[in-house]
């Protein structure tokens, strides 16, 4: 363990960069699973993975709840989870729960910080209820001949998390059924569903439906739910827009976890601010983080009392440390290190600290900054914004500019009305023209402003599958800065002989319509520490044998498709004459270097090494390479 | 500019001290923020030696200690350099900071020098300053020497054998840059009129010297002073990291395999500013006031410290959660956190509410081999270039195995030709996570290379739902076509022509064939953040004080990206008007909807929270607050009623609790009214309340007529007319809320709800007449008289209630 001193030691530097990760930390989120308990959902059918075992859409939901807690966990540690069930004549014990709520709804998890003993106690039930397969229906029994009006399931929601979540979360319910006509006929039923429905989105909840539909039962929205639920936005506005909130998923069940996944992190906005595309011609967008490298979580301190660990909260505070005096924040100023104070001649007006550097100025002077000051050298007075500079071809992106990653926007149109369409109407015009915008970003008060491109993104519509949203996205550019030059020039090149010989195996190994495929690359030393984390958590044994890195290369295939071709390419190789040449030629054929300074001594001294090394080499490439 | 090798020199500057350097000038200074312009005066001395500790400043900076200066005075009253003491001769010139790494006392060196009252020759101390830096590099020939002299032109030179000594500085490699105040430079431009013939001759002669010279320089000072702040770029060249790029399993099928030795150096790297140091002004004590000659502010810089601490509260149960809701958050927190020291802690995982134990601080890593791996290759047009999450690297081959080379050579051309890319995976180290990422091929001049992006894992991608922009779906599942989302025909129309009309593609500079490029170019962007800043550190390290001798404008170089092109701008004129006309874009205005969105809601998307900050804290609980929303007022001023008798807090803690087991919500009931009602009223009803602040009257007799909600109506409406009445400017509504009162008494002896009115109205009562609170009121209520005032047992028992008050202290309630 390193010592203690280098573990939170935040660098100055990085606060700008933190803020990206921590603003999706610092948020709470919490997620109420809301499950249909009904007599269709407890149906037992065939398992789609296992043969001989049964399986109920209850079953799978419980089950897709469970999976996203133990992602939710990893990923917010300080998240809540409840699960609801509803349509059960199981009726709600009050164990140390003060909510009543509504009959033929039930409690199986209150909304409580996610916790390993909870997610255990599902794991215990879920493989209690595959080794018999009426044990769901026994726990939960479902309410038999009538449904429960859609309203006092809201209803219990609501209460349910006010009870448990904080009040700064975003909270969601996700509403897993497969009935799409709770109540056929009764139009009151209808309109109490909607107006609580509309009570708990007021009350800052959103709800997320997953609609199970299965080929002998298809579900259709505008049987009840498309005139039950609302948009999304919470604008009176925008309720009666006509069209369909953006966020139902109708699925089979099969995909209820995959299309859960997509649910699993809160939809949040990184900045809201306005886009100018001239003087006087601004709209409003939203910018999302659609690709942030998720990192493992980091380490606490924790101070055993004895009874249970608490953790250790760490707080940096500024000293003069001469006077042993804490310095508040407000009185801070910023200017230049003074560097170490000069050993030999410690004059009297370098302070009289020895530890402690210290500027005297006569009285009255400043020669500091205010925290105002030193933002202001940053953001050089501009507001947070995006700002267009001019519209370029697409084919100037080139893929060297790049140096992190991008954000994705989207309009707003609860700041400026009209953004939609503007936005769409530029988007549109610029795909069609093939061209990207350069725009000049402050997306933060508090950040730096950065060139971007932007890049359109024409929305697409697979069937079925995950659907890409229309937007630019927004891609940092590097500032000369930031960009470093080739160090190296010249070097010898293959012959085409050779090169056709790499052309087959290239040919062969190239995935036909194939991408880059992010889905097929989960982060596996991420899953890994994970895996481990849960296992400590649990209090289990970690089996590092049953761990699969799935982004090992596929060797099988890839010798199985060009293993032939890739030996003709060596022996092609071995059998040019760069064999033959001696490297030491290599040093000459650089660039005239006139001056003979270090670097290059250095690079020829190398290249006599490696005339050695190259030996070796050639032992390799006949044996093996 | 070719790369110098950074640091391995030696500057020495030779500064003037004449008399005559202590002329003052007037220095324009950045005009104020109101825009007034402003001057300030110094001596010529001053403005010179600005040049020379920005130069200094910019050594410290770097903090190399191969960089490294001396200063040499000439004009100086004494007489002490090495020449002298050997040879005699070489008056006031003298040695005043020996050649060392220059730190923070050079500058304050620097600050101390004053004009002197002899002349000294620039040549002798140019001699000196030669003699001096070659025996300080006696030993270290491949250094880099570089002298530099400040001087106004104002004293006699000795020029008798100046050809030696060029011969003498080009022999040594010396480059030599002479700052001149005032000097003339016709390209700057700048020209000083009445000039002195003396000046005259001596600026012709440095001209003639530095042409002279392999390297010579002659420079105004007022264009040094500018250029110093001119974006440059610390070049840095990336090592080479030694790795193998490989494909194909090695170890089982090493005769198909393929091992190339390869090379990754950076190509772009995120630089970013330098950070700022903190300091605070320290207070002075007693014996440092005595002993402080002339008065002194002392800054010290300050170090970080962390601590550590536990929330005890947690575990005093949950009550203390409940409590802690008011304003007074903060300290109550405080006393709860305790320190604890840095040996106890324990380094452990969260996993959620759990503690995951971890031995050794971190969990076992995955068993990796370093390496780039390439799994397999794709078209590079279905590249998604937005996907790319970081900085680009160089993969080069071995440069010291040509058949390295030619291996990788033949693979990146493959690529290239077919237009490919690779996915490949790369571990740095042995152990080292591994990244994913891309590999695109580059054919340059005389070589091949790879450049490698990383790509998002899985776990990387957020894959959020946006509903869409062209396809609209009515709820009936009818597709829309026409729908203010929409643009049309005729938007996309002008859209076109505005985005031809802001296009850049030729707007730049010529390149040699004379065809116009794009304007804007990576390569001449320089980060404003990094340059400002490090000149804005620059400068408070070289001045005494930031409010009489702020920053500099920054240089022109830095700012020009950041409007469009005047020639776009133009160009786009017309078609913007045209834009605003058919888009017809308007702010929303910001009042009602946020102020209604915030009295119903807690928490709501979470970046509008984030704007309306500032907002925060004039929303309430108690929803809309026309009043206090003019009129800042402190939270504890708001609230006034917290710490009030036992009951109260009781009312308040049930407030809390009660809709939570209120059987019917009035939304429920009464789906309609509320959605009916004009958008701009908003009801004013905090959560939890079914009783508003705007129309408290009516709500209540509706759920009154409702019939079981009367103890919470009561209650409601008691809460709302207590907050109305202590809220400023409450007096416009004094006769609604005293006409609500008497409803509220009325149904309160009627529903037997007798307890809650007096326990109501003595709050009331007690709150109105408290500081702050609105004892107006409270008279107009006594005007009322017994009728409004407290029920009495007689009173309640007609009705088959039960009051604790007699009648004679109802009467005495009132009146006192």
């Amino acid at each position: 363990m390193p010592p203690f001193d280098d573990w939170n030691i935040i660098d100055e530097e990085e606060e700008q960069e933190l803020q990206d990760a921590a603003f999706f930390e610092g948020k709470r989120d919490v997620i109420l699973f809301c499950i249909d308990c009904s007599e269709s959902m407890h149906e037992l059918r065939d398992d789609p993975n296992y043969e001989d075992v049964k399986t109920s859409h209850l079953l799978t939901a419980l089950e897709a709840a469970m999976q996203i807690q133990k992602k939710k966990v990893i990923v917010g540690p300080n998240d809540s989870v409840g699960i609801v069930l509803f349509n059960t004549t199981r009726s709600s014990e009050t164990k140390n729960h003060a909510t009543e709520i509504k009959k033929n709804s039930f409690v199986y998890q209150p909304i409580t910080i996610i916790s390993a003993p909870a997610i255990q106690e599902l794991i215990q039930l879920l493989d209690a209820a595959r080794e018999d397969p009426d044990l769901l229906k026994s726990t939960f029994p479902p309410l038999k001949g009538k449904k429960m009006p859609m309203g006092d399931v809201f209803t219990s929601c609501n209460w349910v998390l006010r009870d448990g979540a904080p009040k700064t979360a975003s909270k969601r319910v996700l509403l897993i059924t497969d009935d799409d006509n709770p109540h056929p006929g009764s139009k009151q039923l209808v309109t109490s569903a909607r107006t609580t429905l509309l009570d708990l989105t007021q009350s800052g909840v959103q709800i997320e439906p997953f609609f199970i539909s299965t080929p002998e039962k298809p579900f259709e929205p505008s049987k009840f739910y498309s005139s039950v639920l609302l948009s999304s936005v919470l604008n009176d506005e925008d309720e009666d827009n006509g069209v369909l909130p953006e966020s139902i998923s109708i699925t089979r069940i099969d995909d209820l976890l995959s299309q859960m996944r997509f649910h699993e992190v809160p939809k949040r906005a990184m900045f809201s601010i306005p886009f100018q595309l001239a003087d006087g011609f601004v709209i409003s967008i939203k910018g999302y983080g659609l690709v942030t490298e998720q990192r493992k979580g980091t380490y606490k301190y924790f101070v055993d009392l004895g009874d249970r660990m608490e953790v250790a909260n760490s707080r940096t505070v500024y000293v003069d440390e001469d006077q042993q005096a804490e310095v508040d924040k407000t009185e801070m100023l910023y200017g230049m290190a003074l560097g170490a104070a000069p050993v030999e001649d410690v004059s009297d007006d370098e302070g009289e600290g020895v530890d402690t550097v210290c500027r005297a100025v006569p009285s009255g002077k400043r020669p500091f900054y205010t925290a105002d000051e030193i933002k202001s050298f940053r953001t050089l007075d501009l507001e947070p914004g995006i700002k267009l500079l001019g519209f370029k071809d697409r084919k100037e992106l080139a893929f060297e500019d790049n140096v992190k990653h991008s954000v994705f926007i989207y309009p707003d149109e609860l700041k400026y009305s009209g953004s939609k369409r503007t936005f769409a109407a530029l988007l549109k015009k610029m795909i069609e023209k093939k061209k990207i915008g350069l725009v000049l970003a402050l997306t933060r008060r508090n950040s730096a402003p950065v060139f971007c491109a932007m890049l359109p993104q024409a929305e697409s519509t697979e069937e079925g599958g995950w659907n890409e949203p229309a937007g630019f996205h927004i891609i940092p550019l590097p500032f000369a800065d930031d960009i470093r030059a080739a160090p190296l020039d010249q070097a010898f090149r293959a012959p085409d002989e050779l090169k056709d010989a790499a052309r087959v195996w290239i040919d062969k190994l190239c995935v036909k319509d194939g991408a880059y495929p992010p889905d097929s690359y989960p982060n596996p030393a991420l899953a890994y520490h994970n895996a481990q984390l849960q296992a400590s958590a649990f209090r289990e044994e970690f089996d590092p044998e049953a761990f699969e890195d799935l982004t090992r290369p596929k060797y099988d295939m890839i010798h199985k498709r060009a293993g032939n071709l890739m030996k003709e390419w060596k022996k092609g190789l071995l059998a040019d004459e760069s064999a033959n040449i001696v490297p030491v030629t290599t040093g000459s054929k650089r660039k005239a270097d006139v001056s003979v300074d270090e670097a290059e001594i250095r690079s020829k001294h190398e290249v006599g090494a490696l005339a050695k090394l190259r030996v070796d080499q050639l032992k390799v490439s006949s044996g093996c390479s | 500019m070719p790369a110098e090798r950074a640091g391995y020199t030696v500057t020495m500057f030779l500064i003037d001290v004449s008399p005559s350097m202590g002329a003052t000038r007037s220095v324009e200074l950045p005009p104020t923020p109101n825009g007034e312009p402003r001057t300030t005066e110094m001596t010529n001395l001053e403005w010179a030696l600005q040049f020379v500790k920005l130069k200094i400043q910019e050594m410290i900076f770097n903090g190399r200690k191969t960089d490294q200066c001396g200063v040499i005075l000439f004009g100086s009253e004494e007489t002490e350099n090495i020449i002298h003491e050997k040879n005699g001769g070489y008056q006031h010139v003298s040695e005043y900071i020996p050649i060392a790494q220059p730190n923070s006392a050079t500058l304050s060196k620097l600050d101390a020098l004053q004009p002197s009252e002899y002349s000294g020759d620039p040549i002798d101390a140019l001699i000196v300053g030669i003699e001096t830096q070659d025996i300080y590099l006696n030993k270290k020939r491949t250094w880099t020497r570089k002298i530099v002299i400040v001087t106004d032109g104002q004293s006699p030179m000795e020029i008798e054998d100046w050809e030696a000594t060029v011969k003498k500085m080009n022999s040594l490699e010396i480059s030599l840059t002479i700052i001149g105040v005032d000097f003339d430079d016709d390209e700057f431009p700048f020209h000083e009129e009445d000039k002195s013939t003396i000046k005259v001759e001596n600026e012709a002669f440095y001209h003639k010297l530095t042409s002279a010279l392999d390297n010579g320089l002659v420079g105004t000072c007022i264009f040094a002073l500018q250029e110093i702040s001119r974006p440059d770029m610390k070049e840095t060249k990336s090592a080479l990291m030694g790795t193998v790029l490989r494909l194909g399993d090695v170890d089982v099928r090493p005769e198909e395999a393929i091992e190339i030795l390869v090379k990754a150096s950076k190509c772009t790297a995120l630089a970013r500013p330098k950070s700022w140091k903190k300091f605070c002004r320290r207070e002075k004590t007693d014996d440092e006031m005595q002993v402080d000659e002339e008065e002194m502010t002392v800054f010290a810089q300050l170090k970080m410290r962390s601590e550590y601490y536990i929330d005890r509260s947690t575990q005093e149960g949950e009550e203390q959660d409940k409590m802690d809701t008011g304003s007074d958050d903060e300290e109550d927190k405080d006393k709860n956190l305790e320190k604890v020291e840095k040996e106890q802690l324990i380094r452990g995982f969260k996993y959620g509410s759990t503690y995951a134990p971890c031995p050794d601080g971190q969990f076992r890593r995955l068993n990796t081999r370093k390496g780039i791996d390439i799994c397999g290759f794709f078209h590079a047009k279905n590249f998604r270039r937005e996907l790319a999450m970081g900085e680009v690297q160089y993969i080069w081959a071995d440069p010291g195995a040509p058949q390295q080379q030619v291996a990788l050579s033949s693979i990146v051309q493959g690529m290239y030709e077919k237009g490919v890319l690779a996915i490949a995976r790369w571990v740095s180290k042995d152990g080292m996570d591994p990244k994913m990422g891309v590999l695109e091929a580059h054919v340059d001049k005389n070589i091949d290379f790879l450049l490698w992006v990383q790509m998002p894992f899985a776990d990387d991608v957020r894959r959020y739902t946006f509903a869409s922009l062209e396809n609209l779906v009515s709820k009936n599942g009818e597709s829309v076509t026409k729908h203010p989302y929409l643009p049309t025909e005729d938007q996309l129309e002008v859209m076109g022509k505005f985005i031809d009309s802001m296009d850049i593609m030729d707007s730049g500079e010529k390149d040699d064939k004379g065809k116009p490029i794009p304007w804007y170019d990576t390569q001449q962007s320089y980060n404003p953040a990094i340059h400002r800043t490090k000149q804005a550190l620059f400068h408070s390290a070289v001045v005494n004080d930031i409010t009489s001798n702020p920053l500099p404008p920054p240089h022109p170089e830095l700012l020009k990206y950041i409007n469009p092109l005047r020639q776009a701008l133009e160009a786009s004129k017309d078609v913007i008007t045209e834009c605003k006309a058919v888009f017809k874009v308007k702010e929303v205005p910001k009042k009602a909807t946020k102020v209604r969105k915030d009295g119903h809601v807690r928490a709501m998307d979470e970046d509008e929270d984030m704007l309306l900050l500032d907002k925060k804290p004039a929303v309430s609980r108690k929803g809309k607050e026309p009043a206090a929303s003019q009129v800042p007022v402190s939270p504890k001023l708001a609230r006034p009623a917290k710490k009030s008798a036992a009951s109260d807090s009781e009312t308040e803690e049930e407030s809390d609790q009660e809709p939570l087991l209120l059987k019917k919500r009035p939304f429920n009931a009464l789906p309609t009214p509320e959605r009916s009602m004009s958008p701009d009223v908003d009801p004013g009803r905090a959560p939890g309340r079914i009783i508003g602040s705007t129309y408290l009257l009516r709500d209540f007799k509706t759920n009154l007529a409702q019939g079981d909600v009367v103890t919470k109506a009561v209650e409601d409406i008691g809460v709302i007319i207590k907050d109305v009445v202590l809220r400023p400017f409450a007096s416009r509504r004094h006769k609604e809320m005293i006409e609500c009162m008497i409803a509220m008494r009325d149904t309160s002896l009627k529903e037997d709800e007798i307890d809650a009115w007096n326990a109501f109205l003595k709050d009331l009562k007690e709150s109105c007449l408290r500081e702050a609170g609105n004892s107006e009121f409270w008279q107009e209520v006594q005007k009322l008289g017994r009728s409004l005032s407290l029920i009495s047992e007689p009173e309640a028992r007609k009705l088959g209630g039960h009051s604790q008050f007699s009648e004679s202290a109802s009467e005495a309630f009132i009146t006192q």
